[in-house]
């Protein structure tokens, strides 16, 4: 039983792995990138639930005015497109990004 | 030292150190809370001085590239960082921080000061610093100068009696010494009087002079009673008691006699019950002086025509008239030096404290039964 639960959770793991590599990575493979952003809203949005909420809006609905980056930057490179994730994927991508990058864990 | 001049140093002294002792409390804590008042703005100060501190390493820390970020740690205080929903991000504390509502605050002998960050630098939006409260040790100090204080209280107010009663001081003295000479310059007289009547011739005499020289006797008698009360307590706590063993029996019986004439005035029938031969260790003159004022009270308060009774036996002497009587209360306060209950007799009202001092010396029990207007019973027991 726990031997199939374990087998279980691990392949849901790399299945959601495989999935936020696909749904995400596809486009920004930089991790330094990655740990930016998520600096970024972490400056601006401090906790997890604050932060999760930022880019779930954001995401569905990319504005200049919420963008977390500098707006020489934006100006420069403009804003991301919408997301074509349900929200649910898409909750679950930000989670895992969440959980890979947030700065807390990496406090030491 | 009087006794009564004892009493009042005592009462002053307590008045002057209760007052002192309240203000001392007064003030020092007055001044304790201004102190406690002065160390928290200076921690607040220390403490706030951190905090800046601490914000800009978070903020260096923050700018950190290599994924990982160290904790800005530092010797002299301990800090903990909190997000903006109030959830611990990392802490260096030595305690668990439940209400970061509060700027300032102390617990458990260590400072705390709280504020709060914008951007989040690492998302903290609280800041938390916790310092090793600075010690506060007046009270050691505060006790000393109290001390100090209270001494030099009880001295000059010790002074301050003395000076305040030293007129009145010197009144007594001066009373003490006049009753001194006097008594001493009464004996002569007295004796004369009593040891002429004494000799006095009465067989011819007519009967009314025979009267008025037993009244002459019976008030040099008073007055000799009185000469020898004063002269018991002036030399009182002079002089050593020589006890010796005594015939009481032969005593009482001496006594009686010597106050017989004082009785007849009065018409008083005195039944005499003296067991013989009844010995009791004393000195003879404060054995005379207690029995002398328990008789001499016995007839000054009863009235004419009435019984005394007077028995003695091993181990006991009842003296019962049927006098005046007395209440409970005055029979509470008889004992009381210079207390006398009727204005219209005669006396110092010195008798029962002598009588006191006396039955205390000797362990002697005294007992009052007595009751209005039916009479006294005093009885002495060993």
């Amino acid at each position: 039983m726990v031997k199939q639960i374990t087998i279980i959770s691990l392949l849901l793991t790399m299945l959601n792995a495989s999935d936020f590599d696909n749904d995400c990575l596809s486009c920004h493979n930089n991790d330094f990138k990655f740990n930016m952003m998520m600096k970024k809203y972490t400056q601006k949005y401090s906790s997890e639930k604050r932060i999760k909420k930022a880019i779930f809006e954001y995401l569905k609905n990319p504005l200049k005015e919420k963008s977390v980056l500098p707006f020489g930057y934006i100006n420069r490179f403009g804003i991301k497109e919408k997301t074509d994730l349900d929200d649910e994927a898409l909750s679950d991508m930000i989670d895992i990004y969440y959980d890979k990058y947030n700065i807390k864990s990496k406090i030491y | 030292m009087y006794k009564s001049e004892k009493k009042t140093i005592i009462y002053v002294l307590s008045l002057y150190l209760s007052s002192t002792i309240l203000l001392i409390a007064t003030l020092f804590t007055t001044y304790y809370f201004y102190e406690k008042e002065q160390l928290i703005h200076s921690e607040k100060e220390v403490l706030k001085e951190y905090s800046l501190n601490i914000e800009d390493k978070l903020s260096n820390t923050h700018e950190n590239n290599d994924g990982k970020y160290l904790y800005p740690r530092f010797s002299d205080f301990n800090s903990a960082i909190y997000d903006i929903d109030k959830n611990l991000i990392f802490s260096t504390l030595s305690t668990n921080i439940d209400n970061l509502n509060k700027e300032f605050f102390f617990k458990d002998s260590n400072s705390y000061y709280i504020s709060s960050l914008k951007p989040y630098y690492l998302g903290a939006a609280y800041t938390v610093i916790e310092k090793k409260t600075a010690a506060m040790d007046i009270i050691n100090d505060l006790i000393f100068i109290a001390l100090i204080v209270i001494f030099i209280t009880i001295i000059t107010s010790f002074f301050l009696v003395k000076l305040v009663l030293k007129p009145l001081r010197e009144n007594l003295h001066l009373l003490d010494n006049f009753i001194k000479d006097t008594t001493h310059e009464l004996n002569t007289p007295i004796t004369t009087i009593l040891t002429n009547i004494e000799t006095l011739d009465s067989s011819n005499c007519d009967k009314k002079s025979i009267k008025k020289l037993q009244r002459i006797k019976t008030a040099s008698t008073s007055i000799s009673n009185l000469y020898e009360d004063l002269v018991y307590l002036l030399l009182n706590h002079k002089v050593s008691s020589q006890n010796e063993k005594l015939n009481l029996s032969n005593i009482l019986n001496q006594r009686v006699q010597y106050f017989m004439q004082m009785a007849n005035i009065k018409e008083i029938e005195v039944d005499v019950d003296i067991q013989k031969d009844i010995y009791f260790t004393a000195d003879k003159r404060k054995l005379e002086r207690l029995i002398d004022n328990l008789l001499s009270n016995a007839i000054k308060y009863s009235d004419k025509k009435t019984n005394i009774k007077i028995i003695l036996n091993q181990n006991s002497i009842s003296i019962i008239d049927e006098g005046k009587g007395m209440s409970k209360d005055e029979i509470n306060n008889i004992f009381q030096r210079y207390k006398r209950f009727d204005k219209i007799q005669g006396g110092f009202g010195i008798g029962y404290s002598i009588v006191k001092s006396i039955t205390d010396e000797y362990d002697i029990n005294i007992v009052i039964n007595s009751s209005v207007d039916s009479g006294t019973e005093v009885i002495l027991k060993w």
